[in-house]
């Protein structure tokens, strides 16, 4: 028999989980192409209204949305990457921040348009619903569901950047984009490439995470802050940087909302300026 | 008559506001090689950076097989068969030694198996990062990068310059099998003048931006003159 702590571990990292499939795409293009892209959680919030749509206009199951909702997200941000992003990839932070959250209120405004402020619904499906016991804990099937997923897309992501040709070529052109466009390397397609990825995989935490804290049109801010704070402690362009600070602030945030509830949501601040001041440039971070 | 290989007709480019080239013309055949000669700061480096397309070009025309290619982006001219060996050499430091050589790699006579067998010292290294190499390596590396997109023309800056005399003569060993093979043309930019009118056809001086002189290698090898004034006499330096 284990101990309910473990249960709040195990809901921490969970969420920890979906935090991090959430922000990984968001470390990619901030880390590896100095992108602010504040619009990232609009991103997400898309993939989840499609999630909603699809299972509740068109009773699609809930596990086909989630592919849609990622090519969603992905083909979005590459229409707004080819007509606006790129013209200020080497504009000023603030130029970035002014565009990029211009993108975020009007994703707010027009998803209270189009769904109204409520929390949509969501129908999982039998077999994601319930619990099952393991050694006198109760573990929720869903959010083992997360643990795999945001698994899978780990080992995907490193795999993809550590192991392939255009992983090859996205480090080549973070490392030194003159020399890579004079080997004949298409920087701009390989940074639309991943940024696309990036966003897709945050459609793809969009549609996961209703279930969990469910969708209404505060989502693209209400989780801009938790998703900045993951790519900050964990450090800029790391991938196991941002799984491990995901699954630090997943904890953090349960635990603090379980056991000190007068302290509730500020723990993850405290946790934050405490990893901040130990490592300023995160827990796997390079500058 | 055929059409060149590379063609420079009156070419003025710089950075920004600064212009650093002015009316450049050359012309280079297939499998044609030519020395790149000139005191520091004349250019040199800013005449293969244009070739490549990374200047502001404020008048005259580059054309690739009589094809203009002066608003061609430096990528789609890498792909048409331009490699460039910058100066800095500029490996990636986050790549190991064989994903800075399959990184770009183009299908071709230049292969892994042919680079290792023209450079066997990458072999023994392939697994090492980018940034865990000697300068002599790092040289290797960048042209043996280059190679592997199989160019047409290969344009090398100052491959030899800080290394020691035997790394030195190992280079020169390697371009020399590589230019006796005659696939692939070379624009060399070398302070050893010597050096580089012997692996070379033609030459060209550099003076400020212009070409103060232009003359078959062996015959500017032998106008002492003429290099002492334009280049200085290294030449003399060596026995
Ligand atoms: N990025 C740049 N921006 C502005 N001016 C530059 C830049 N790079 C070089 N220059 C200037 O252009 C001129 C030519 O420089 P370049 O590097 O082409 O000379 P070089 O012949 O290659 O010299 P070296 O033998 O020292 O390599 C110099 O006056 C240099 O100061
Ligand atoms: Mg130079």
């Amino acid at each position: 028999m284990l101990p309910p702590v473990f249960g709040v571990l195990f809901d921490g990292i969970a969420y920890g989980m979906l935090l991090f499939v959430l922000s990984v795409g968001l470390s990619v293009t901030l880390g590896l192409m100095n992108f602010v892209n504040l619009a990232h959680c609009a991103f997400a919030m898309l993939g989840g209204y499609v999630t909603v749509t699809l299972v509740n206009e068109l009773q699609w199951p809930f596990l086909a949305t989630l592919p849609v909702s990622f090519l969603a997200a992905a083909a979005a941000s590459v229409v707004l990457e080819r007509l606006f992003y790129r013209r200020l990839y080497r504009a000023s932070d603030l130029d970035q921040v002014l565009l990029t959250i211009g993108f975020a209120f009007i994703s707010v405004a027009a998803a209270a348009y189009v769904f109204g402020t409520i929390q949509q619904p969501i129908q999982t499906p039998p077999f994601l619903r319930g619990s099952t016991g393991f050694l006198g804990l109760g573990l929720s099937n869903y959010r083992m569901f997360l643990v795999g997923i945001a698994l899978v897309v780990t080992l995907l992501l490193v795999a993809g950047l550590e192991y392939t040709r255009f992983g090859a070529q996205v480090r080549a052109a973070v490392d030194n984009q003159r020399m890579a466009r004079g080997l004949g390397i298409d920087v701009d397609r390989t940074f639309a490439v991943t940024f696309a990825l990036g966003s897709g995989l945050a459609g793809l935490g969009g549609s996961l995470a209703i279930d969990i804290v469910g969708l209404d049109p505060s989502f693209a801010f209400t989780y801009l802050v938790y998703v900045l704070i993951i790519v900050s402690v964990g450090g800029l362009g790391s991938i196991v940087g941002s799984f491990a600070a995901a699954c630090l602030i997943g904890i953090s945030d349960v635990a603090g909302k379980y056991y000190a509830p007068e302290l509730g949501a500020f723990l993850i601040y405290l946790v934050m300026v405490a990893v901040l001041m130990w490592k300023p440039a995160g827990l796997f971070g390079r500058r | 008559m055929a059409d060149a290989l590379l063609t420079l007709d009156k070419v003025t480019a710089g950075y920004g506001d600064a212009v650093v080239l002015h009316g450049i013309s050359l012309t280079l055949p297939e499998n044609g090689s030519l020395a790149l000669l000139g005191r520091n700061g004349v250019g040199k480096s800013t005449l293969l950076l244009t070739i490549m397309g990374y200047t502001q070009m404020r008048g005259g025309r580059v054309a690739w097989r009589g094809e203009d290619v002066s608003r061609v982006a430096p990528h789609k001219r890498a792909t048409r068969g331009i490699g460039w060996v910058a100066q800095e050499r500029e490996i990636f430091p986050s790549l190991t030694v064989e994903e800075n050589l399959t990184v770009a790699a183009r299908a071709g006579t230049w292969d892994l198996p042919a680079i290792y067998k023209l450079f066997p010292r990458l072999d023994e290294r392939r697994r090492n990062m980018g940034n865990q190499l000697s300068g002599g390596e790092q040289q290797m590396l960048a042209i043996a990068r280059a190679l592997m997109t199989n160019p047409a023309l290969l344009l090398l800056d100052e491959p030899f310059e800080g290394l020691a005399p035997v790394i030195v003569d190992e280079l020169i060993h390697a371009m020399k099998l590589l230019l006796s093979d005659r696939r692939v043309a070379i624009i060399l930019v070398e302070q050893h003048t010597d050096i580089a009118l012997e692996l070379t056809a033609d030459a060209i001086v550099l003076e400020r931006g212009t070409v103060a002189h232009a003359a078959p290698s062996a015959t500017l090898a032998k106008d002492t003159a003429t290099l002492e004034r334009l280049v200085g006499l290294r030449v003399a330096a060596t026995p």
